[in-house]
């Protein structure tokens, strides 16, 4: 499960780069006889180290699904989802439970902090909850730092704006120093200025920390800010642009739909 | 609407099972008790119609009160007034009730349960006295035959021309069964096991005197006024008053045990609302986004109240018809278990109307009642809170309740101080209702700092820990609910364990453990209580192994002048029981401890009273107290005071020496005696021979002593078990209700990494330690309730309550195991749902 710690290459020329993630042949159906629905169709992909990739499609498509059995959340039909060489259709629930305190990071729609923790004890659950693990107080404070949350750490989640919130997902999303992060319209609940800065941040953390993200969108502007662009039509791949803008987002959605 | 309601109340029925589940115990539980205690035969009826000649009635002076179905002990009225009111022209006929018990074929004491009397009447042929008629066969002719009453004949399964034994004071006797008898229309005498004999048969010869006259009009016209002339020194009064008193007297009994049942439904109806408002607060807190979109969809506020109400009606008709199903069940049940404890409540098979509407009432006006205040709050939502994200917290206003909780609890504690001084159980009763009415406003204090209290070590468990604390303390003011309900249950059953143990340990304690004996001879529970006879004493001080045989003699006196003075302690009864025995034999016996005098002195009309009978009635050695006895008035003097009377139950409080008997009028054989030496139980039986005497151990006897505490205990406990299940259906609900509301964040600690396993354990951390919290507090409360109530009643005589560890901690993990239980499966099942279904609800 181990990728090499390299950060020096430059984002977009991927090509020799890793894959930190892939799917092969990778298959997803939802129920039965007349009533089935193949949400992904025997897709393949590989997510590359230090790469911000967007999938994008309209409602339905199998975007969030794609990303679900991707992280593991979800079980595929058929074929294989790897996160480094790992199959995570081989592992047992505990199995990925440590997967995802260690190796991976979420971050939702809707925050889903836990209330009843403080800011700071949401950031570092993933590295609490491994008994063995030792949160690295620099990291947490450099993190803070940048995503402007520094003063707001000892407050509940309640007592906090929604843009506040959700960088406190992506503290906690980044405190593993995780392989690969899945991020699941991130913006979606924020206003256009706060989730500017949002993808502002996220784009830092690949640029600078070497991050790898994986974001599901139908937002054109966040997709503008990835490096890579991948479309899902019907269950299907059907086309993967590199560095786009937002124009050429909307041209394809456009198509698509 | 009422589809509309319909439609949501069935989307929700999982949520709702347990509440209908809850709702429905309370109300079978009200139900069949309410049903039983109306099925509680009226022995008046039986009474009046077999009497309906008796014009008046002769009796002694009461000695001791009677309870229930157990008699007074009234002083013998002279047989020389039977033959002077039949000279002056009256019906008279005298009644001694000496004892009778039948024997079934196998020569087993049979015949109606055990706490019944069993006596032997005289057949009176042709009298209007006669308060049986044959029903089967025919009448007793002579002495060798014998007429039982229907209930006494079928129980015992005896039937006409059989050869039969019966165990009398003059051991056991023969005749054949010639006739079975009814009384007054019923199968027999209510409470009550009669052998009707012929009026010339010896076991009525030996009485010298009788317990009651019973008088009709012969050719003289029966005035009370001329009857009284006849008869000085007696209660004579009309057959009316009389059949009155007598049913009065058992009424009173039967009336404490419906008390004691209603006391029962109630607490199972309160554990029941607090369960039911319970879940529809935290169930509608948690629909404010529904219940916002509702209203922001144009729904007024009042449609959204009925919506809600309508809800809680339905839920309560569901669990109101299930209840009644179930109570119609339960009181067979119910009725059953008093057989098996034998407890002798007659009882007849009508089902009463009343009974099943009051069930209705309390079901669905509980469920209303208990929804309307969460209904009208839920409703106050503002529509813009369906459009809000999820996080959104919902306060608890729980200062005013702090300030209440306070303030109920200085009124109980003011309360408690006052009933315990003025010794007015009144007081106390209010006071201790109060101080449980602080602790249920002030659960969710308590909760909180149990919380804050095991933050540390539940911090140390990581942060699964950290947050099972932190949400048993941010949702106080919604869980504390079922913390509530068990610390009900809890407290009830610890506060009558308590009780139990306590008076158990006062009857057999100090005194149990000065009982020296090596085996102790009794009669098998009945009344009168059987006799050994002197013939069977003189057999076992033969035998080979008996160092010293101590008979007693029992009896009971009352102090003149004192009539108020009751016995400290239970037991209960008027009169100071009295025991009558060979004081030098009883001291190898019993281990006196003398406190003032000698025993030396002990002879004649001077006696031993124990220190808290002394104190009661104020008197020291060499005073005398004036008593009423079966032969009338006699002075007793005081010639030594002990610290602890012989164990028995009710415990005597006077001991006297042989030949006090005459001047006490006690001519009726001993009951009871202690052996010393090494001579086996079974060898002193073969000498006794008689099958309703027994010969046990002291350990045995000892353990005996308090049997009657166990079986009500018993009693108690099956009837608290139902408000027990209900309170863990609380917290079962209680704890789906909160995981159904926090799926959200569960899901979000999943991604993070957080293993099923983990999720697992910190809810049931969480609700292990709301349930710790009930268990507690129900355990300090029952504590402080016991010892408020020995406090008041004995002025402190009985001591601090106490139970054997072990008991104490069985209640505990009972309380624990069952609350775990509760929260296994719906722990179980919140920590493995999928993370998906939560996420994609989003």
């Amino acid at each position: 499960m181990t990728v090499p710690e390299d950060h020096s290459t430059e984002p977009g020329a991927s090509t020799d780069r890793s894959a930190v993630a892939r799917l092969v042949h990778a298959t997803k159906t939802f129920g039965t006889g007349d009533a089935a629905v193949t949400a992904l169709n025997d897709a393949t992909i590989d997510f590359l180290e230090g790469e911000f990739t967007a999938v994008m499609g309209p409602s339905g498509s199998g975007k969030s699904t794609l990303m679900y059995c991707q992280s593991g959340l979800d079980r595929l039909t058929s074929g294989h989802a790897y996160i480094g060489d790992v199959d995570v259709s081989t592992l047992t629930d505990q199995e990925l439970s440590v997967l995802r305190r260690s190796t991976l990071g979420f971050i939702f729609q809707s925050f889903h902090l836990v209330p009843a923790l403080s800011a700071r004890e949401n950031i570092t659950l993933p590295v609490d909850l491994d008994s063995d693990a030792v949160v690295d107080d620099a990291f947490l404070a450099e993190l803070a730092s940048v995503l402007g949350i520094e003063h707001r750490l000892e407050n509940l989640p309640s007592q906090l704006s929604g843009g506040q919130r959700q960088r406190v997902a992506v503290a906690r999303a980044m405190i593993p120093r995780p392989d690969v992060i899945f991020a699941d319209e991130p913006t979606g609940a924020l206003d256009s200025k706060t989730s500017g800065e949002l993808l502002s941040y996220l784009r830092t953390a690949v640029d600078d920390l070497g991050q790898t993200i994986v974001m599901v969108t139908h937002d054109a502007v966040a997709a503008s800010h990835c490096d890579r662009v991948v479309y899902v039509q019907d269950g299907f791949l059907v086309d993967e642009a590199r560095n786009p803008t937002v124009d050429d987002v909307l041209d394809k959605i456009r198509e698509l739909s | 609407m009422i589809r509309r309601t319909l439609k949501l109340a069935w989307f929700k029925r999982n949520r709702y099972a347990l509440t209908v589940v809850a709702i429905a115990l309370s109300v079978a539980f009200i139900v069949s008790t309410l049903l039983l205690t109306t099925s509680i035969a009226d022995v008046g009826d039986p009474l009046r119609a077999a009497y309906t000649d008796v014009d008046v009635v002769i009796t002694g002076t009461e000695v001791a009160g009677g309870d229930g179905p157990a008699r007074a002990i009234l002083t013998p009225v002279p047989s020389s007034i039977v033959d002077d009111l039949r000279a002056s022209g009256f019906d008279a006929v005298g009644f001694s009730d000496p004892y009778a018990q039948i024997l079934t074929a196998t020569g087993q004491a049979g015949g109606q349960d055990q706490a019944a009397a069993n006596i032997a009447e005289p057949w009176l042929a042709d009298s209007p006295l006669n308060g049986f008629s044959v029903i089967d066969g025919r009448p007793p002719t002579n002495t060798d035959e014998a007429v039982l009453d229907a209930t006494t004949a079928e129980s015992a399964a005896l039937d006409v021309g059989d050869a039969i034994q019966f165990v009398s004071d003059d051991g056991v006797q023969e005749a054949t069964l010639v006739g079975i008898a009814e009384f007054g229309g019923a199968s027999n005498d209510p409470y009550t096991s009669t052998l009707l004999l012929a009026p010339d048969h010896p076991v009525f010869g030996t009485a010298q005197g009788f317990d009651r006259v019973l008088v009709s009009e012969g050719s003289a016209t029966p005035t009370i006024g001329a009857i009284g002339t006849l008869a000085p020194d007696t209660t004579v009064e009309s057959g009316a008053s009389w059949i009155a008193g007598e049913v009065d007297a058992l009424n009173d009994f039967l009336g404490f045990f419906s008390t004691f049942l209603t006391v029962f439904a109630v607490v199972a109806v309160v554990v029941g609302m607090v369960i039911v408002t319970n879940t529809f607060t935290v169930s509608l807190s948690q629909r404010t986004q529904e219940l916002a979109l509702l209203r922001l969809v144009g729904t007024t506020r009042k449609q959204l109240l009925a919506q809600v109400v309508l809800e809680a009606i339905l839920l309560g008709a569901v669990g109101t018809v299930l209840g009644i199903v179930l109570g119609l069940a339960g009181v067979s049940g119910l009725g059953w278990f008093l057989d098996v404890l034998g407890l002798v409540i007659e009882r007849s098979n009508t089902i009463s109307p009343t009974a099943l509407g009051i069930g209705v009432a309390v079901g669905l006006g509980v469920t209303v009642f208990a929804s309307v205040r969460p209904a009208w709050k839920a409703t106050e939502v503002a529509p813009i809170e369906a459009l809000r994200s999820a996080d959104v917290e919902v306060g608890g206003d729980s200062a005013r309740r702090r300030i209440m909780s306070l303030a109920v609890l200085v009124v109980g504690l003011v309360a408690l101080g006052w009933g315990i001084a003025q010794s007015d159980i009144l007081f106390t009763g209010v006071a201790i209702g109060a101080i449980f009415l602080s602790l249920y406003l002030g659960a969710d204090q308590l909760v909180r700092l149990a919380a804050r209290i095991t933050r540390p070590v539940l911090g140390r468990a990581g942060p699964t820990g950290t947050i099972a604390s932190r949400n048993l303390e941010k949702n106080a003011g919604r869980t504390a609910a079922a913390a509530s309900a068990l610390m009900i249950g809890i407290s009830l059953i610890a506060f009558f364990t308590l009780m139990a143990a306590t008076i158990g340990q006062f009857i057999a304690g100090d005194a149990g453990a000065a009982l020296e004996t090596d085996l102790v001879i009794q009669g098998i529970g009945s009344q009168p209580e059987p006799a050994i006879g002197d013939a069977a004493l003189n057999r076992i001080a033969e035998i080979d192994g008996v160092d010293a045989l101590v008979p007693l003699y029992q009896t009971s006196v009352s102090p003149v002048g004192d009539a108020e003075f009751e016995r400290a302690g239970p037991g209960g009864g008027g009169g100071l029981g009295t025991t009558l025995t060979d004081i030098g034999a009883l001291q190898t016996a019993y281990r006196f401890v003398v406190n003032a005098g000698t025993l030396a002195s002990i002879s004649g009309s001077t006696v031993i009273i124990d220190q808290a009978t002394a104190d009661g009635l104020g008197i020291g050695i060499g005073d005398s107290v004036e008593v009423t006895s079966l032969a009338g008035q006699v002075e007793l003097q005081l010639g030594a005071i002990i610290e602890t009377s012989l164990p028995g139950s009710p415990q005597p409080s006077i001991i006297g020496a042989l030949d006090l008997r005459g001047q006490l009028g006690v001519d009726d054989p001993a009951t009871a005696a202690y052996v010393v030496g090494p001579a086996a139980a079974s060898t002193i039986n073969a000498a006794i021979d008689l099958p309703t005497v027994e010969v046990v151990s002291r350990d045995d006897y000892i353990d005996g002593l308090s049997s009657n505490l166990d079986t009500i205990l018993a009693l108690v406990y099956a009837l608290l078990a139902v408000a027990v299940i209900v309170a863990l259906i609380g917290i079962a609900n209680t704890v789906s209700l909160a995981i159904s509301e926090r799926v959200g964040e569960i899901a979000a600690t999943r991604a993070a990494g957080a293993s099923s396993r983990q999720i697992f354990w910190s809810l049931l951390a969480e609700f292990g330690l709301l349930a710790v919290v009930g268990i507690l507090a129900g355990l300090a409360f029952a504590w402080v309730a016991a010892a408020a109530f020995f406090n008041t009643l004995s002025g402190g005589q009985i001591g601090t309550p106490t139970v054997d560890p072990i008991t104490g901690l069985l209640i505990v993990a009972a309380g624990l195991a069952g609350a775990v239980a509760a929260s296994w499966f719906p722990a179980r099942s919140a920590a493995t749902t999928d993370i998906l279904d939560v996420l994609r609800a989003d």
